[in-house]
């Protein structure tokens, strides 16, 4: 009997991940990485909270805000380049080979990603929560910090992945898409809560912040993990499914209509 | 289904490209593939060349269907392209020679799991075939090497026993050999003949490499401007399409001075000369005459001009 369909795409991911376990020397290169932004921003937050007499701020404590701070850098540092693989497929043509192939494009590039991330996220937490627990030590991380942050990290890969991938899209359109790139990457950095939770934005922006996706894909998944509560749980899943829904379908229109605009130019 | 691989009539394809900057782009029509009618018989080898441009890569896209096109029809192994292009995918196969399918961190064995996987080839079957294309292609000493570290020649072997993995009916190939040495070159264009000889499998191939051409093909389809300018068997293509012979020509001792209308001295050094003959102009045998003449004649030899030449020829021809 034939194997399920579905199955294809899980062996897409496994063998993506494990294609990226060859690239291990690129941990050496992220530790050096990870321990220098770890350090500046441990020094950072030592000052903010001393200079503030605070003992919490934004509801984390400083070990916590370390932890979160590995977290969102593990989850951003850990973004594969989909815009650019996709933007370079569409732009050498090599997307018509994909078409080729009893596989959905998308989906191929889904999968892909979710394997090269896991690897990537895997090593990139390991560094980070190695050197952070060597600054601060450890938080009370338990069996619900893990869970809840379990739950809500690949659909935050998903949203990221689609986000990525509709940018990547837009070299159907227009000659260069490294400013969109560059523009979403920020976006999701700023806006998505890397450096600084969104508690301590200004409190007027705080509800727009939170309902755009890039808060879903870091600032939810890293504030579980450090600071876990059921309703948190409940509004960043909400958030993410909501996201997850609309950007789908938003891949599915635009590439669609890109899918009508293949030239056979070049081979 | 028909004996036939593929059959299109009248395929037709314009592309719509806007011109111009800014705001202020006009739409203009670019015709890609103008009234091309084919039927490839199953089993054949073809070769379909044409100059860059000529609308080669637009007809397999229409083939393959990853495109539809603007006019006419195509039928591929009973199916319509465009419409049912899933069915399709399970039948066909392709190596492009410069885009790998091959993972390049991982071994080919990887790779092939893969598309076990992608093609849901049935677990026993996958196992057979697979040791019969290792046996085949010769790639049992890399099967476990990274395809990073494998010389081009055995990834493209490699490449080739992956696009098989599912029991393609047709082999799309675009350039197969580019960028690979004399003899791994010789190699490739045996293993695909012989695939094509014994296992019946249909050969589409795309090359500018005469050589590739001769050792796969028996047909060749060349197309230039979205048309087809010639369709025949590659032995006579040579034969009908250039009007002149070579003459490579030994002699004893020097011979005397060599003028003959029609006739091109290519090469003369002390006791040789090559000739190109205009068949036109003159005829061999009053070529021969003369050559006979001229001196003692230790060897001589008649070649046809090398198949470059003759397909230049007809992409000069088609531009006229």
């Amino acid at each position: 009997m034939s194997l399920p369909a579905t199955q294809k795409y899980y062996w897409i991911a496994l063998t993506s991940a494990k294609s990226n376990l060859a690239y291990l020397g690129e941990v050496g290169s992220r530790v050096v990485f990870l321990g220098v932004i770890l350090y500046i921003f441990l020094r950072l937050w030592q000052v903010t909270y001393s200079e503030t007499h605070s003992t919490s701020l934004g509801g984390l404590t400083l070990p916590q805000m370390l932890w979160y701070l590995a977290l969102t850098e593990s989850i951003i540092l850990s973004g594969p380049r989909v815009a650019a693989a996709v933007d370079a497929d569409v732009r050498s043509g090599a997307i018509a080979i994909h078409f080729i192939r009893p596989l959905s494009y998308p989906l191929y590039c889904l999968f892909n990603t979710l394997g090269e991330r896991l690897v990537r996220f895997a090593l990139n937490l390991f560094v980070g929560a190695t050197i952070v627990s060597l600054f601060v030590g450890f938080i009370g991380v338990n069996m619900t910090s893990v869970a809840f942050f379990i739950c809500v990290l690949p659909l935050a890969f998903i949203i990221d992945f689609c986000g990525n991938f509709l940018v990547g899209l837009a070299a159907f359109w227009i000659e260069d898409t490294v400013g969109l790139q560059l523009i979403y990457s920020r976006m999701t950095m700023i806006l998505g809560g890397m450096l600084i939770p969104l508690e301590l934005f200004p409190v007027s922006w705080q509800p727009l912040l939170k309902l755009l996706p890039f808060a879903a894909v870091v600032y939810g998944p890293a504030r579980l993990f450090v600071a876990p509560q059921v309703a948190l749980l409940q509004d960043v899943l909400w958030h993410q499914i909501a996201a997850v829904i609309i950007l789908a379908a938003l891949v599915a229109v635009v590439y669609r209509i890109a899918c009508a605009r293949v030239f056979a130019n070049g081979g | 289904m028909s004996d036939f691989a593929v059959i299109t009539e009248n395929l037709r394809k314009v592309f719509s490209i806007r011109k111009g900057k800014g705001l202020i782009r006009a739409a203009t029509d670019v015709v890609a593939v103008d009234d091309i009618s084919l039927e490839i018989p199953c089993g054949q080898a073809i070769a379909f060349i044409g100059p860059n441009g000529a609308g080669k890569s637009t007809t397999i896209k229409m083939l393959t269907g990853i495109l539809r096109p603007t006019a006419g029809g195509a039928k591929v192994l009973g199916l319509t392209p465009w419409t049912q292009r899933n069915k399709l995918t399970r039948q066909i196969g392709a190596v492009f020679g410069q885009r790998s399918q091959l993972w390049y961190h991982l071994p080919p064995r990887d790779t092939f799991e893969l598309l076990a996987r992608i093609y849901e080839i049935p677990r026993a079957d996958y196992l057979s075939r697979k040791k019969m294309l290792i046996e085949r292609f010769g790639i049992e000493s890399f099967l476990d090497t990274q395809v990073r570290k494998l010389s081009l020649g055995q990834r493209m072997r490699a490449e080739i026993a992956a696009s098989l993995l599912h029991h393609p009916k047709i082999l799309f190939l675009d350039e197969p050999t580019i960028g690979l040495d004399v003899m791994a070159r010789q190699e490739l264009r045996d293993l695909i003949s012989e695939w094509n000889q014994q296992e019946g499998i249909t050969i589409f191939l795309t090359s500018h490499d005469a050589g590739d051409i001769e050792s796969v093909a028996r047909r060749v389809v060349v197309v230039n401007h979205g048309r087809v300018v010639l369709d025949d068997k590659v032995s006579s293509m040579r034969r009908q399409y250039l009007s002149s012979k070579v003459l490579s020509v030994k002699f004893h001792d020097q011979p005397a001075t060599f003028v003959v209308a029609g006739v091109t001295i290519l090469k003369a050094s002390h006791h040789a000369l090559k000739l190109e003959v205009d068949t036109t102009l003159v005829s061999i045998q009053t070529v021969m005459n003369e050559v006979l003449r001229a001196g003692d004649v230790a060897d001589i030899t008649i070649e046809d001009p090398p198949l470059e030449e003759v397909i230049a020829h007809i992409y000069s021809r088609a531009k006229t």
